[in-house]
């Protein structure tokens, strides 16, 4: 734990989340211990754990809303515990960059083509290329990050919008994937022969002790690390700076064109593994994978209570958005619930989320 | 907004340990699925690839109308929306509620052939449809023949359509799908018995009414003296009696699909009005795979075909009302 301390980003020049006075675990402990000083913080305090609170009631509703069988509630099965958070591990992971993009004041358009980039480099590596596990991992990490990196270099020094770049970046991830495996999804056969994968790969498919599987251990220990990452670091407190007031940040001497290069390229790089997970969960890479997960991804950012102004937001929020929409996906499928009234639902409770941001900063 | 991150932990590491701690009961579900016989209640799990085209749409009306047929049979259907992931879960949750059998039109082979394996392991009938998965591990399997249908469209405009030979135009499916592929093949083999019949353009319309038609606009130009189109489906077909309406050669130029979809867009109500000489029907299986739910869930049977080949129906003026009605009109 680092307690960096930046030139200024005081409250006075920049919109600084209620976080930034007192950076680091620590202080955010203490922070909390204490009583409320002003009628805002006590507002903050209440909101801040908004996302939470409706995880928690979404969670307990489906709990009530599950069906039964031999009076065992389906929902709570350890089969389906396990299932909701692998469904959801691979737009989770692409969520957490996606909150630092949004932080920034950015959005990306990108990563579910970048995660369709990465499925067929993967796939294509490890069966056509004869490449190890770990340099076929590598070289498709290395790809995702340099191309997020590209987009945030246009973002930053050309002044393009973001909406643009990763819009047109989207475009380009999806024509490579598509020259790469020649239109058509690479199977992954695993074993020692010349066109398969190792077998350790299969791995992604399979679960530790049997009941957590292994994407979903990936999903919560990446989630745990950009908290630490978000709350501790220099970094992230010039990110926020940065989404409160870019010119504000510039001249207080935040590094803003080398932040957001690096914000983009950790964009890419979790939209890679994110790839990667999904070719190991599938046996294949498919140039059209992870179409429409961009949307999802930003939609489990905005649950999670971060503005899409910028500058303001929280990782444990997303994980808990993206946490939301899995319960919620999958107790509508258990309810068999109509695929047309899934959509109608979902799009409701993102516009609910919405309407509660709003509400907060009229408040305060 | 620190404690919301401390309980999204607190919650995430519940939900996971949740997951660690919960016993299943392993032996209630297997049981429960192999139980068989007359009086039960059954419920079958249907995971649809995609409920966007109208091809799925009435297949999955088709398993719904004979499933209501059967005394004891429920259906309940997941819509993938064209994604493998969104699949694998929608047959994971079907697992959760204890489905006695699974009905999978797959979105793709490779993807979904973990998940279909993982249902069959556990006791659970798979009835596979249209789309093949890899391996054995499922029941049955039961879908069209695209080659004989290509072949029966063939052999129609060797004998009926063109007996005097003619210039053909083909409108394709998608490239690299292999239903385009298989229905070319078919078709070339069809019309081998006639010699003076000649393909002279081939061109992809990608199962689209709008690409069918600025292709068949191009290709009817190029070609004027055209006797018939020859396209992969009844949408492409439509598209191409547009282009040429529009060039004022619909009365000169005839037209064939395939597929045969009972519904109002679809190539039998074409056929009926006139715009299309004839379609094929490629059936959707719905009726046949609950039929072979029924045999495995009701009567027990335990040897059931493994594979089995859905006909071709030819559809003509001459019996486009009938068929219409007959295969459920919507």
């Amino acid at each position: 734990m680092t307690d960096v301390r930046v030139p200024p980003p005081e409250p006075a020049v920049t919109e600084v989340p209620p976080a930034a006075g007192t950076v680091g675990l620590r202080g955010t402990a203490a922070r909390w211990l204490r009583r409320p000083r002003s009628r805002r913080e006590l507002v903050d305090r209440l909101f801040a754990v908004q996302s939470l609170f409706a995880l928690l009631v979404v969670f307990v509703v489906a709990i009530l809303a599950s069906p039964r069988r031999d009076g065992e509630i389906l929902f709570l099965t350890a089969g389906n515990l396990g299932n909701i958070v692998r469904a959801v591990s691979e737009i989770g992971i692409i969520a957490i960059g996606m909150t630092f993009v949004i932080l920034l004041g950015g959005i990306d358009l990108s990563v579910g083509a970048i995660l369709g980039l990465s499925a067929v480099g993967t796939a294509t590596l490890l069966v056509d290329s004869g490449f190890g596990i770990v340099p076929a991992v590598a070289v498709v990490l290395v790809i995702g990050a340099l191309f997020g990196a590209v987009q945030g270099y246009a973002v930053a020094r050309l002044g393009i919008q973001s909406f643009i770049v990763t819009l047109a970046g989207l475009q380009v991830a999806r024509g490579i994937a598509r020259i790469w495996s020649g239109g058509l999804g690479i199977p992954i056969a695993y074993g020692d022969g010349a066109h398969e994968a190792p077998p350790a790969f299969e791995l992604l498919n399979g679960s530790l002790n049997g009941v957590l599987p292994v994407p979903a251990v990936l999903f919560v220990l990446i989630g745990i690390a950009a908290i630490v990452v978000l709350r501790t670091t220099a970094f992230a407190r010039h990110v926020y700076a940065i989404g409160g007031n870019e010119k504000a940040a510039r001249l207080s001497g935040v590094p803003v064109t080398r932040i957001k290069v690096a914000v983009f390229a950790v964009a890419g790089l979790l939209a890679a593994v994110a790839g990667v997970i999904h070719a190991g969960q599938l046996n294949q890479g498919s140039p059209n994978d992870g179409a429409g997960y961009e949307l999802d991804a930003i939609a489990a950012v905005v649950i999670g209570g971060t503005s899409l102004a910028g500058g303001s937001g929280s990782m444990g929020g997303t994980l808990a958005g993206a946490l939301l929409l899995g319960i919620l996906n999958n107790i509508l499928a258990l309810n068999n619930i109509d695929a047309n009234v899934q959509l109608l639902i979902k799009g409701l409770v993102i516009v609910l989320a919405a309407a509660l941001q709003k509400l907060r900063h009229g408040i305060a | 907004m620190h404690r919301r991150t401390v309980l999204a932990l607190l919650v995430t590491g519940a939900l996971l340990t949740t997951a660690g701690c919960t016993v299943e009961k392993p032996s209630d579900d297997a049981g429960s699925a192999r139980a068989c016989g007359t009086g039960k209640d059954f419920l079958i799990g249907m995971s649809q690839a995609n409920n966007a085209e109208p091809y799925r749409q009435v297949m999955n009306n088709d398993v719904q109308t004979a499933a209501k047929a059967v005394p004891g049979f429920r259906v309940v259907v997941s819509d993938a929306a064209q994604d493998n992931s969104k699949q694998v879960a929608d047959v994971e949750n079907f697992l959760t509620q204890r489905i006695n059998l699974l009905i999978i039109s797959p979105n793709e082979a490779k993807p979904l052939t973990a998940v279909v394996k993982k249902a069959y392991d556990q006791g659970i009938p798979v009835i596979v449809l249209d789309r093949k998965v890899e391996g054995e591990a499922y029941t049955a399997f039961i879908g069209g023949d695209n080659v004989a249908i290509g072949r029966a469209a063939g052999e129609f405009y060797a004998q009926t359509l063109l007996p005097g030979g003619g210039k053909v135009i083909e409108i394709a499916g998608l490239p690299g799908s292999t239903p385009a592929a298989e229905r070319a093949k078919g078709f070339r083999e069809g019309i081998a018995g006639n010699p003076k019949i000649e393909i002279v353009a081939s061109q992809p319309g990608d199962w689209l009414r709008e690409k069918g038609q600025s292709v068949a606009d191009a290709l009817i130009k190029a070609h004027p003296d055209v006797s018939a189109v020859y396209a992969h489906n009844d949408p492409m077909a439509e598209g191409a009696y547009l282009a040429a309406k529009a060039a004022g050669l619909e009365q000169k130029i005839k037209f064939t699909g395939i597929d045969a979809l009972p519904v109002p867009s679809g190539g039998i109500k074409a056929v009926e009005q006139g715009r299309l000489a004839a379609t094929f029907q490629y059936a959707t299986g719905g009726r046949e795979a609950v039929e072979l739910a029924r045999k495995i869930l009701v009567d027990c049977a335990t040897d059931v075909p493994r594979a089995t080949t859905l006909d071709t129906t030819r559809i003509t003026s001459d019996n486009a009302a009938e068929a219409y009605a007959k295969l459920g009109g919507l």
